[in-house]
């Protein structure tokens, strides 16, 4: 589609935000401030106490007796499965349960006490299996299977489950010849890491809606990431026609992933579908949200990488272990992204990758903010700032020495395209003055600094679209009418400014059609793998280049003057030709008078756009190997200037440093709110969060004890840099940059953490107790 | 192999714990407001066993969301006769009524001026907006070992104000403390307010909490030091500790005082003291941090806090001697 190349002014400013106003008086509507009546009914989940068991019984019959219960269902009423790349889970346990706090009954009630007395009424006979809590020994023979029946379930085509075991995808990855690569290396290092699940807590709980109309069609209110998927998954699993299924998704307080697929929007359709005309509410508890809600997988990694004499990377065999847990129907994908990015942005010649996905009686593990990338590039930041240091060489001249670099090939055979992950290494190394050994403040301190380095793709199917239309009105104002979701990201603001730079009209000039509507809205796969500024961006772009066109060639006749002579700036339809002008308003929606009221020129603007990319291809389930893997990978760098307490092993951040290649920051105070976020989230994994579980049950379901950081924790000192390698086929060279910042960060405190004492913690958290018994028994403290 | 040792664990497997009720809500209960302490004090013996004190409610409604308490009726002490008092008197001392919130305590003038280290622990609670409800006296009757104004209130010498069915009393805090949640209150008994003396000369104090990050947390250790010049000591002073978090009830080991009055006070006194201070206490292993640990922060935590207040006891005697000529 031709799309004007010339940059417009208002690409690379920052505009306000367009939901700030709403957000910042409380006007904005989330789902839990929509009013549904006196018909309102409220669900509450009956939740299996045990890892593993069947089900023998259920008997809900005094449940139903209780007055005020309106409907319950289990998992006989509903044995389809459903799930996002295999579809292994059920809307309700059937015949057997595989974590604590999996659902087993719903109740729908006049109200959540009465709700919560029959969940207690229902009655539940369990037979105890024997569980598995880790995924080592799960992949092993000698483990229970969790999933009898996967290979009956049915999956998507780039997914290898192993049936007969508990591994549901084995991504394997094989260039070159690592075998013969290890007798040149002239340093080895091997190493095996361990990265607790972790969990998003996004402020605003779960929380769907679901109303069965006379018709027998579904409306569903959600918290979502992604209106789209559900409407599909849900409407799929419960034989519901898509176009028959409505989904309304209002603000999102906080997504991070947790909200994207389906976790738990079927259950309150499921139980809607047997109280027609009645809205049917299911709210989630912080304790079910640590309890229940999906996860960030748990990861096992063992590696091991050589480079010659000179530093350069010759091998590196990278096997991992991911906790999927009780089901991995969206984990699937994250092992997959784990094994076509196994090596981070190296370039290696040999390299040898096996990512298990792997069932456990663990909570469900699924996307979460930059999936399988902070787990993965933990470990491989850290091997490498081993490599370099047993090598005998400068860190950072080894990452600019093994960093990849446009036209390489990856690890899957794909030609890098252009990146700027070089400077952004200079750029790191510069900010935390690099290479000059620094004094700790104090006596009791130790100061240390790290830096690593972390590239990601979208993950997501090989043709995962997006659309966008806009109308414009009367006033001269643009409707944008759009399918990715606002999760705080900036996505309304981006999409707006897209529009209003394509068009030629002031910010001012846009409005974002919302709340997301599957009924009005245009298609969106999912708000997810930081693909909405490119892919959203892009038929954001095409549709506003189409109004535009439209609008142009409506002047154009009735000036009788050539479309490439005329222009709009600022919403004036100019021409460089005959210096006429006129504004937009009226004439985008009632067309332009001939003259002498001979008729009417144009109609209402309608401008519309898709996008789907359409060039990734499949890879060898043996090799991994194709000829392009993904769109692109966005790559970056951070590093840490970092004081560690001897007194009590507490890590305080001196100065944070980041640097991603955006290919262009479209709106660059949302680009470094997005870093300096991402950075944080990372920090607050690296050193505070944990999902303790012991036996399967989680230890620490509240706040008290699952820390975040928080306001204070922000370093003293941040600083964000963008370097701008245009992306060929993104928005005015746009990349994403959503999820990035946080996946180089556990690695970057990892080496600085080295750097200060020496030490090698085996994963974080790192917690300040961790690091002083490691310091304390490692000799250094008096 | 990581999967055999899996698996000899599963050998031994108890559930012994299980998921807490994910939807947790209060139970029903019955408000209950009176008119005065006396009527409260006879609601209380009447109902014994199923009622509870309400003040700021910052843990009582949080156990009882938990189900942990389940009283049949929450008595509110805020509006009873003088639980509203925050006074200052220079001859006799401080008073903090039962329902003053902390944050007040933190504001007063008086309290920053004469008792920093009551508004330096108190300000470590929590966050602010809890701080808004949460009272001191709340924060003693809880018994909680981590409290953290409780060393302050120790070393401070808090008495409190009990009234109950005979009339009224007067306990000191050190003695009030029977184990974690449980206090010498008999049933019927409400804590008015708590009472401090003036402050000794020269006093000054410094609390030190270890939290997991730096705003609102728990401590996994919390060493409170109070010290004032004393001729009648070796040292010429008086430093006392106190521990949260490290025991079934805060701990004020005798020990530690002792090494600091019979000896000079050096770098080598102070690590003595921190040593005794790490020996007499005897944490357990927690979700918040393993007994090992506390130990070695108990014992750094305590040099570090004794150093500070040796540090300012110093500095005021010479700046004290410089006035003087």
């Amino acid at each position: 589609m031709a799309v004007t190349d010339k940059m417009p002014e208002l690409i690379g400013k920052s505009p306000l935000r367009v939901d700030v106003h709403g957000k910042v008086t409380g006007a904005a509507i989330y789902t839990d401030d929509i009013q549904f009546g006196k018909n309102l009914l409220y669900a509450r989940v009956k939740r299996s106490p045990h890892p593993h068991a069947l089900i023998k019984k259920i008997d809900t019959s005094k449940a139903e007796a209780l007055p005020g219960v309106k409907v319950i269902v289990t998992g006989k009423d509903y044995p389809q499965r459903i799930g996002l790349y295999l579809k292994d889970k059920n809307i309700f346990a059937t015949d057997r349960v595989r974590f604590v706090g999996e659902a087993v009954a719903g109740v729908a009630a006049v109200n959540e006490e009465i709700a919560e007395k029959a969940c207690e009424l229902i009655e539940v006979e369990y037979e105890l299996l024997e569980p598995v809590f880790d995924s080592i020994y799960g992949a092993s023979p000698d483990a229970p299977l969790i999933h009898p029946d996967m290979g009956d379930y049915e999956v998507a085509n780039f997914i290898f489950p192993k049936p007969g075991t508990n591994i549901s995808n084995h991504f394997k990855a094989r260039k070159g010849d690592v075998d013969r690569a290890w007798k040149d290396c002239a340093a080895i290092v091997e190493k095996s890491f361990h990265i607790p699940q972790v969990q998003h807590v996004p402020i605003e709980p779960h929380i769907a809606i679901a109303k069965t109309d006379d018709n027998g069609r579904v409306t569903l209110w959600a918290s979502s990431q992604s209106p789209f998927a559900q409407r599909n998954l849900i409407a799929k699993t419960l034989g519901i026609s898509e176009s028959d299924m409505r989904v309304i998704a209002p603000y999102v307080g906080g997504g991070f992933g947790c909200k994207a697929g389906v976790t738990m929007e079927a259950m309150p359709v499921a139980i809607a579908l047997k109280a027609k005309g009645h809205p049917v509410k299911m709210r989630f508890t912080r304790e079910e949200e640590f309890y229940t809600n999906f996860v960030r997988q748990g990861l096992k990694i063992k590696l091991k990488v050589g480079c010659d004499k000179d530093g350069n990377m010759l091998a590196m065999e990278n096997t991992m272990y991911w906790d999927g847990g009780a089901s991995t129907e969206y984990g699937v994908n994250i092992t997959r992204a784990g094994g076509y990015s196994s090596t981070g942005p190296f370039d290696i010649p040999n390299v040898k990758t096996d990512s298990f996905c792997v069932y456990t009686n663990h909570p469900i593990g699924g996307a979460y903010r930059g999936f399988g990338m902070s787990e993965l590039h933990t470990g491989i930041g850290q091997v490498m700032d081993e490599l370099a240091e047993k090598i005998g060489m400068d860190k950072v001249e080894f990452l600019k020495r093994n960093s990849i670099q446009g036209g390489d090939i990856n690890v899957t055979g794909m030609k890098m395209h252009p990146i700027g992950l070089q400077e952004c290494i200079d750029k790191v190394a510069k900010g935390i003055n690099w290479g000059v050994k620094e004094k700790a403040s104090s006596d009791n301190k130790l100061r240390g600094k790290g830096i690593a380095i972390s590239w990601k793709a979208p993950a997501m199917p090989p043709n995962a679209g997006s659309s966008a239309f806009i109308e414009m009105n009367e006033d001269g104002t643009a409707t944008v009418n759009v399918g990715g979701q606002e999760i705080g990201q900036g996505a309304f603001t981006v999409a707006a400014q897209i529009a209003a730079a394509t068009i030629g009209l002031p910010m001012e000039d846009i409005r974002i059609a919302g709340p997301l509507d599957t009924q009005y809205s245009p298609y969106e796969w999912q708000t997810v793998a930081s693909r909405l500024t490119w892919s959203m961006g892009n038929a954001v772009r095409f549709a506003a280049a189409d109004a535009r066109r439209q609008i142009l060639e409506m002047v154009a006749e009735a000036w009788d003057e050539d479309v490439d002579d005329l222009d709009i700036i600022n919403g004036i339809v100019v021409s460089y030709r005959s210096e006429k002008e006129m504004s937009l308003k009226n004439i985008a929606v009632y067309g332009i008078p001939k003259e002498d009221d001979q008729g009417w020129i144009g109609g209402p603007v309608v401008g519309q756009g898709s996008f789907m990319p359409s060039y990734v291809t499949g890879l060898d389930p043996e090799t991994g190997q194709g000829p392009r893997a993904v769109v692109h990978y966005t790559t970056g760098a951070q590093g840490f200037d970092i004081e560690i307490d001897k007194d009590t092993g507490k890590i305080e951040i001196l100065k944070a440093v980041t640097a991603f290649d955006v290919g262009r920051a479209l709106n660059p105070e949302l680009v470094k709110a997005q870093m300096e976020g991402g950075m944080m989230q990372g920090i607050s994994s690296a050193i505070f969060e944990e999902i303790i579980l012991e036996e399967g049950v989680m230890q620490n379901p509240s706040f008290v004890d699952y820390r975040i950081a928080t306001t204070v924790d922000v370093p003293r000192v941040m600083e964000t840099y963008f370097v701008e390698v245009p992306q060929d086929d993104g928005p005015f060279g746009a990349r994403g940059i959503g999820e990035h910042p946080m996946t180089p960060t556990i690695a970057a405190l990892g080496n600085a953490i080295y750097d200060a004492t020496g030490i090698r913690l085996e994963g974080p958290p790192f917690l300040p107790e961790k690091v002083y018994l490691a310091m304390k028994d490692a000799g250094i403290l008096d | 192999m990581l999967y055999r040792r899996q698996a000899r664990r599963y050998n031994t497997y108890k559930r012994k714990k299980t998921m807490l009720n994910p939807h947790p809500g209060l139970p029903e209960f019955t408000y209950v407001k009176l008119a005065s302490l006396d009527e409260a004090c006879g609601f209380l013996v009447e109902h014994a066993g199923e009622a509870r004190l309400i003040s700021g409610g910052t843990d009582l409604l949080v156990r009882m969301r938990d189900k942990a308490f389940k009283p049949a009726y929450v008595v509110d002490i805020k509006g009873l006769e003088g639980t509203d008092v925050l006074a200052f008197d220079p001859s006799s001392g401080l008073k903090i009524g039962a329902a003053v919130p902390m944050n007040r305590v933190v504001a007063h003038p008086d309290v920053q001026k004469h008792y920093p280290l009551l508004a330096q622990a108190a300000k470590s609670v929590a966050s602010y907006q809890l701080r808004n409800r949460a009272t001191i006296v709340g924060n003693i009757c809880n018994a909680s070992p981590a409290g953290d104004t409780l060393g302050a209130c120790l070393l401070l010498g808090g008495r409190l104000n009990i009234y109950g069915k005979d009339g009224e009393r007067f306990e000191d805090l050190v003695t009030f403390f029977k184990g974690p949640g449980k206090t010498s209150l008999q049933p019927g008994e409400i804590v008015t307010s708590i009472n401090f003396p003036l402050p000794e000369k020269g006093a000054t104090g410094t609390y030190l909490k270890l939290g997991r990050n730096k705003l609102s947390d728990l401590a996994i250790v919390g060493v409170t030091v109070y010290g004032f010049p004393d001729k009648m000591t070796e040292s010429g002073f008086r430093i006392k500790v106190a521990l949260a978090s490290v025991a079934a009830t805060p701990l004020m080991p005798p020990v530690v005082e002792t090494v600091l009055s019979e000896n000079e006070i050096t770098e080598d006194t102070i690590q003595e003291a921190a040593n005794a201070s790490m020996d007499a206490c005897f944490p357990i292993d927690d979700v918040r941090g393993s007994a090992r640990y506390r130990k070695e922060m108990v014992r750094n935590l305590t040099r570090n806090a004794i150093t500070e207040v040796w540090g300012q006891l110093q500095s005021r005697t010479e700046n004290g001697l410089e006035a003087n000529r």
